[in-house]
């Protein structure tokens, strides 16, 4: 018997910020993130029939993802020599300078810190994907969007107190999930 | 505990909610002041608040977001419609 099967209903809600965290860092657009994640649904569903029950949903999910990803840049690189990265090096004014030039600065890391931060984000999607659902749902709409507590007893039809209940539970297993996953 | 000093030291439970509260800028003032009073005298809920704080910056520096509502409820739509021609 498969270890995983598959539940397309379930798939927004469990998985859309997943993948959605996943694909802006990588494309930097958000129509095109959207546009990839729904195109990535609709592939899913096409080939359900393929899933072998080995890896889990959200693996399977990615790596579609993947190949959408990789299809859409070469698609907008299509062109011949418009992915090429043309680099002068010499230069009437700097002569003999370039090399010092072209060093990379070692304090520069924002691409690498931006990567790690993401791969971050999705670490945090992921242990929130271990704590029950509605819990998991509670604790995004309350940190991750900043919802006012008001606003989500009335949405999740909790008190208050329920709300904090919730909030230090999903914090105390994310915090346990991410020392052991994360550092 | 006489009333006079309920007003300054609460209890663990007390202050777990506290350092909760004052991680969404929920936390009054005089809770903050109750909150670092507390910690000052207990270990566990000294290592508690770090843990929790760290945590707060953990996810700031992740920046992480969540998608629209609505294009959630687009989604959905589009793969019930998709996965009810897949299944006829």
């Amino acid at each position: 018997m498969p270890a995983h099967s598959l539940d397309p209903n379930k798939w927004v809600d469990r998985y859309s910020d997943y993948l959605f965290n996943y694909t802006i860092v990588r494309v930097n657009n958000r129509e095109v993130a959207n546009d990839l994640i729904s195109e990535t649904f609709l592939a899913a569903l096409k080939s359900a029939k393929y899933f072998k029950g080995e890896a889990s949903e959200r693996t399977w999910l990615i790596s579609i993802l993947k190949r959408k990803i990789i299809d859409y840049y070469r698609k907008i690189n299509s062109r011949k020599g418009k992915a090429e990265v043309k680099i002068n090096y010499s230069d009437d004014y700097n002569e003999g300078e370039w090399l010092e030039e072209q060093v990379a600065d070692q304090f520069d890391r924002t691409a690498e810190d931006e990567m790690e931060n993401n791969e971050l984000g999705l670490a945090i999607l992921e242990c929130l994907d271990s704590i029950n659902e509605k819990h998991a749902e509670i604790f995004k709409r309350k940190t991750i969007d900043g919802a006012d507590t008001e606003a989500i007893c009335n949405e999740f039809n909790i008190t208050p107190s329920n709300l904090w209940v919730i909030i230090h539970r999903a914090r105390t297993a994310l915090a346990a999930c991410l020392e052991k996953n994360w550092f | 505990m006489s009333n006079k000093n309920k007003i300054f030291f609460i209890d663990c439970s007390k202050a777990i909610d506290c350092c909760n509260k004052s991680q969404y800028e929920e936390a009054s003032f005089l809770d903050k002041a109750k909150l670092l009073l507390h910690i000052a005298f207990c270990k566990t809920c000294r290592k508690f608040t770090d843990r929790n704080s760290k945590l707060t910056h953990l996810i700031k520096k992740s920046k992480i977001e969540t998608c629209p509502e609505e294009k959630k409820q687009q989604w959905k739509e589009e793969i019930k419609k998709e996965y009810a021609e897949e299944r006829t």
